[in-house]
């Protein structure tokens, strides 16, 4: 049975022997006084990015295995996690694709740091196909593991350490509250596999004082904990903004686009699939109006880019999570669209970002009268805020649209209403954006220094995307309407 | 076997765990030896359901985690080494860099 086994996870294994071979290479060459100590941050990148795109062709040649199980059932593999995974995948070359110029501009030699994203997209990977209590916990300490290291990869810096370190306590903590959810689920079902979970939690009515499930409540209550934190939903999203501002704005880039992605991934699996309950319901609705208003309100008071776009992304999480706390197909569906443009717009913004790198584009004021100096930019970036508004014809109105429209489908009343009301609230950081750069006159004129041309076409093919979605959403329609079947038939 | 008792004990671990991250206001190292307590609570948990389900899989996940838990202090230590030698302090109330 293990060959089978080995054809459908190849390209898991391809990429975990490229990292490997791209680390014995960057150890070998960048330390050998014969070729004189080459800085090798570029050459490591270009290689990752080819094997990650290798990676993705190899995803995409497995097609025809339309349902497997794995390893003793331990992965799983159908329609779902073979767009997810081509998804991450094309998120993650993103990354490298605007990282390349990055370190050259900061001087910064560490071909370790590409070849730590390269293995967390590996557990990633993992984690979207995990079907089962262990494995999963296993890909989420991987990538957790990688994050604290790439997150304090700039040893010199005060705030990049820093960020490592509270990054890796609140991430420890929340790894540790996860597992103790996984060992009451284990200990009151006596199963850690997926399926054999949904097949016990079929019309078993889980409550908090019912006579015997108390503790599989408390299972999930944790599971559900651990998760909220780690995609920085709000009463857990304390760690966020400063773990965001603190990393270097590359690693700051993949954090808030490819996590989201594998951990909502991961999430739909579990509680969609395996334990699928009105109980749960109910936190992830409070969490969902908590991020949403607190997104909304604590944006405005930022003046820091990073630290911005950090409380936005807690904010977009709350809009996901809307999709979440339906739990129908519809909102399920709403979700992978959501998160599919989230990732777009965050491409786009983080691009912008680091292409402003000249002058330590820090705080939003920098970006005064960017429309004279720099007039392209200026629309792309303001198309893209336009976007994240959820201004009509562009792809945030339509990923907030569909949202809001499950919500209203399954009767969530509030959701939907609090919804529209924050992100008309969120219009007003997003488009002070737009103000700045058009209609404000700086004291000190900045002039930005051309980007380099893979930043500028990872711009056109996003902003082409943001903008002339509305026109033909039916591939991504069915696409996601494929992926949520698989979860829920 | 009560298993009331021993689930008793191992949740006593693991709340001591949390409330080492939150209360400790003094020392990083403490917070990841609370870390380290609630893993190893999670641990007996694991292993007191093991026995008592007579069933091997808890005491693979243990194993699993045994591991897991020490790669993630090696991890830990070595920020928190690369933190000593910039700020030379570890006190948990010098680390406010950013605020917001």
């Amino acid at each position: 049975m293990f060959e089978h086994d080995f054809l459908a996870l190849f390209p898991e294994i391809f990429l975990i022997n490229a990292t490997i071979i791209l680390l014995i290479y960057g150890v070998v060459f960048s330390t050998s006084k014969k070729y004189d100590y080459p800085p090798l941050v570029r050459n490591v990148g270009w290689l990752g990015l080819l094997s990650v795109l290798i990676t993705i062709l190899l995803v995409a040649v497995g097609s025809p295995l339309a349902v497997a199980n794995l390893v003793y059932n331990n992965l799983i593999i159908d329609n779902f996690t073979y767009f997810c995974q081509i998804f991450l995948l094309l998120s993650t070359a993103s990354t490298m694709v605007m990282c390349l110029d990055y370190f050259k501009q900061e001087s910064l030699n560490a071909f370790e740091s590409i070849v730590l994203i390269l293995l967390s997209t590996c557990s990633m990977l993992f984690m979207i196909s995990a079907y089962d209590l262990i494995a999963m916990y296993l890909a989420i300490e991987l990538q957790s593991l990688c994050f604290y290291v790439i997150a304090a990869s700039k040893r010199d810096s005060e705030f990049s350490t820093e960020a490592g370190l509270k990054y890796f306590i609140l991430g420890a903590f929340s790894s540790g509250i996860l597992l103790f959810g996984c060992s009451m689920i284990y200990g009151f079902t006596g199963v850690t596999n997926f399926e054999e979970l949904a097949k016990i939690f079929t019309g078993y009515e889980i409550t908090l004082f019912g006579a015997q499930s108390s503790g599989i409540f408390m299972g999930i209550l944790f599971i559900a904990v651990g998760f909220l934190f780690k995609i920085t939903a709000v009463p857990f999203h304390m760690w966020a903004p400063d773990v965001y501002e603190g990393s270097p704005t590359i690693v700051t880039a993949f954090f808030s686009i490819a996590p989201k992605i594998s951990i909502l991934a991961n999430m739909l699996r579990v509680f969609i699939y395996s334990f699928y309950d009105p109980t749960w319901q109910q936190l992830f609705f409070f969490c969902s109006i908590a991020s949403m208003i607190l997104g909304a309100l604590a944006a405005m008071a930022q003046n820091k880019v990073k630290r911005l776009l950090a409380y936005s992304s807690i904010g977009h999480v709350g809009y996901l999570l809307i999709g979440f706390s339906c739990g129908t197909i519809e909102g399920i569906q709403s979700l992978l669209i959501g998160i599919f443009i989230y990732v777009l717009m965050t491409v786009n913004v983080f691009a912008i970002v680091l292409a402003l790198r000249q002058n330590r584009f820090k705080y939003i004021a920098d970006l005064g009268a960017l429309a004279k100096t720099n007039p392209i930019l200026a629309i792309t970036l303001s198309i893209t805020m336009f976007s994240y508004a959820g201004i009509p014809p562009l792809a945030g109105f339509c990923s907030k649209f569909y949202l809001f429209f499950a919500a209203l489908g399954c009767g969530a009343y509030l959701l939907a209403l609090i919804g529209v009301v924050t992100s008309v609230i969120s219009c007003f950081y997003y488009i002070r954006f737009v103000k700045i750069m058009y209609f404000d006159t700086p004291k000190t004129w900045v002039l930005y220094k051309p980007m380099d041309r893979e930043k500028s076409l990872l711009l056109a093919i996003t902003v082409f995307f943001i903008t002339f979605f509305f026109l033909y959403p039916s591939p991504l329609f069915l696409v996601t309407h494929q992926m949520a079947l698989c979860l829920c038939l | 076997m009560d298993l009331v008792k021993y689930l008793t004990f191992s949740m006593i671990l693991f709340l001591l765990g949390i409330w080492g991250i939150f209360l400790n206001r003094k020392n990083i190292l403490i917070m990841l030896m609370s870390i380290e307590l609630m893993l190893l609570a999670v641990n007996l948990n694991f292993l007191v359901f093991s026995v008592y389900l007579d069933d091997m899989m808890g005491q693979l996940f243990a194993l699993f985690v045994l591991t897991v838990a020490a790669a993630e202090s090696a991890i830990g230590l070595a920020i928190l080494v690369i933190t000593f030698r910039i700020r030379g302090t570890i006190a948990v109330e010098f680390i406010n860099c950013m605020k917001g």
